[in-house]
């Protein structure tokens, strides 16, 4: 009897506290945003429901819908982003003189935190920044452009700090599934004279093509939470925002509690349907 | 031993050095700009070299100016508080859920693993709200109490290594009239010590790195290392050689763990993504 009860008493008081911490910071949060959404809610009085309002003019207010299409340009550098990170695990994924002092630099952007990588990237793209006088060195002055004025040029210039900051955990990634292929399949290969890259194409693309695929979906995720960058070098101005700086501009500053609760679910929705995706694929690999 | 051609070897170094440059590149200016004088800064190329590489002075000036000492070790104190509730909570849940089955325990781990699908940035609003009323905002013990929560990455690193820990150590050991609560404390949290490392690296790394939640809440007076380089990179009065200066001091913590932990972080995170 004694048992049954400490048995009961220790379940309970290991769990009531993370469970509560759960239950406060992220479901009854989500759940409100959900209920906030429909309504006008603008920090103080009564919410009002107006139905999908916010909703409507989040998809059809060119100033919000510039929002998601800033988001675009985060999905399409991941394209080059993963291409590098693959051929970089490939070519790791070996024994070789220097393999740990590659490893070692090829990993530190990835620990660096996004003021750091602002403050570098504000000096790279700067007018006479980095890019600008290694483009005029090599005799490329016609290339020289206003990175971070140009409207057209600046999302896109930096999205793309997302490949030098991220792709380090793409390569970790893929390196640590590259190892999980058995090596009597290069070996049988080897015998049978495959070339190398018949040996990546036929190999370890079908071996690891689970963790390439949720490498897609976590890029998708990644993008459309993208806030750190854009907030920090440019503090959203040039047409550099992006729904969260926008959510918590809408929330903090324009006090529109009701519309930046329906962009959070919007984002939510798209993490919820990338992040699901991925699970199924992580399970189904697993047969 | 996979054979590799001659060609294969060659490509294989061209490649990774490039890659090494297309790392280094951006990051060589910073140090050079942190080593210039004022003068130097504004009529040299980003791409010069300083004059006198011993140059501290920029250095100097953005630990006083900056308060970066005290922003580093509110940081220490905050990462040190809130990595040891998280270790313990998440121990604790995830031996509740390996070692017994109880009703609920279903709905439980449910929970926990649904949390994956509901980004912090989709949450702070209202979060924000609740910290306020707590009357928590600009106080360290906001940022404590966010970081301190159970996430499910842990919870799967710690069942991975619980399902390795024999059960007969759990039942001899409640044979010998021991409690559960020792059983915990005695036998299973110090086998668990390998999970709490890879834990510690990798929300070592990212509770130092993160931006969003301590912007959110430390305004005023506490700030952290990462904050306080925000302020002081956001201050357009501030001479952009003594911002080099301080957001090269900022990499050093990090450097410093990374030497340290080389081994453990590289494959703590492969292993954690792995589980």
């Amino acid at each position: 009897m004694k048992k049954i009860n400490s048995r009961k008493l220790i379940i309970v008081t290991f769990l009531v506290l993370p469970v509560i911490h759960l239950l406060v910071f992220a479901y009854i949060p989500i759940i409100t945003n959900v209920l906030l959404s429909l309504t006008d809610y603008r920090g103080v009085g009564v919410p009002k429901y107006i139905g999908l309002k916010n909703y409507k003019r989040l998809v059809t207010d060119p100033q919000y819908i510039m929002l998601f299409k800033n988001c675009l340009w985060y999905m399409l550098v991941a394209i080059p982003q993963l291409i590098f990170a693959f051929i970089l695990a490939v070519f790791v994924n070996g024994k070789f003189r220097g393999l740990n002092l590659f490893k070692g630099i090829l990993i530190i952007p990835y620990l660096l935190n996004g003021v750091i990588v602002s403050t570098i990237f504000i000096i790279f793209f700067n007018n006479s920044g980095t890019l600008n006088t290694i483009l005029k060195a090599i005799g490329l002055e016609g290339l020289q452009r206003q990175w971070l004025q140009s409207l057209k040029l600046v999302n896109p210039s930096i999205a793309s700090i997302s490949i030098w900051r991220y792709y380090g955990l793409n390569f970790i990634m893929f390196f640590g599934a590259l190892q999980t292929i058995p090596s009597e399949l290069f070996e049988a290969a080897a015998v049978d004279g495959c070339k190398k890259l018949q040996e990546i194409l036929y190999i370890s693309i079908p071996q690891i093509r689970k963790v390439l695929f949720i490498n897609i979906l976590l890029s998708v995720s990644g993008s459309i939470q993208v806030y750190e960058i854009p907030f920090i070098m440019m503090n959203g101005s040039n047409g550099t925002t992006t729904p969260v700086i926008q959510i918590q501009q809408s929330a903090f500053e324009d006090n529109r509690m009701g519309l930046a609760a329906a962009l959070s679910i919007m984002v939510f929705v798209i993490v919820v349907i990338a992040v699901g995706l991925q699970s199924l694929v992580s399970k189904k690999g697993d047969d | 031993m996979i054979w590799e051609s001659k060609l294969y070897k060659v490509s294989r170094y061209i490649f990774l050095t490039a890659a090494c440059i297309f790392v280094i590149i951006p990051i060589i200016p910073l140090v050079f700009m942190a080593l210039k004088t004022g003068a130097e800064y504004s009529s040299t190329s980003v791409l010069t070299p300083p004059k006198n590489w011993l140059n501290t002075y920029n250095f100097k000036y953005a630990i006083k100016v900056g308060k970066l000492g005290k922003a580093l070790l509110n940081t220490a104190i905050l990462l040190t508080i809130s990595l040891t509730l998280q270790i313990v909570f998440t121990s604790m849940v995830s031996y509740v859920l390996h070692r017994f089955d109880f009703k609920g325990k279903k709905i439980v781990m449910t929970l926990f693993t649904l949390t994956m699908f509901i980004p912090v940035v989709t949450t702070q609003t209202v979060v924000f709200q609740i910290i306020y009323r707590m009357r928590l905002v600009n106080k360290m013990a906001s940022v404590i109490l966010l970081y301190s929560g159970v996430g499910i990455v842990g919870i799967y690193i710690m069942l991975n290594l619980l399902s390795s820990i024999s059960k007969e150590l759990d039942e001899s050991a409640l044979i010998d009239g021991a409690s559960y609560f020792r059983i915990f404390r005695s036998i299973i949290f110090p086998l668990l010590r390998p999970a709490c490392t890879t834990m510690l690296i990798l929300n070592g790394i990212g509770y130092y790195n993160d931006f969003f939640i301590p912007n959110l809440y430390l305004r005023k007076d506490v700030q952290t290392f990462t904050v306080a380089l925000y302020k002081f990179f956001g201050n357009t009065a501030t001479p952009f050689e003594i911002v080099a200066a301080a957001i090269l001091l900022g990499i050093v913590p990090i450097g410093i763990a990374y030497l340290l932990l080389q081994r453990y972080i590289f494959y703590g995170l492969a292993g954690a993504i792995k589980s």
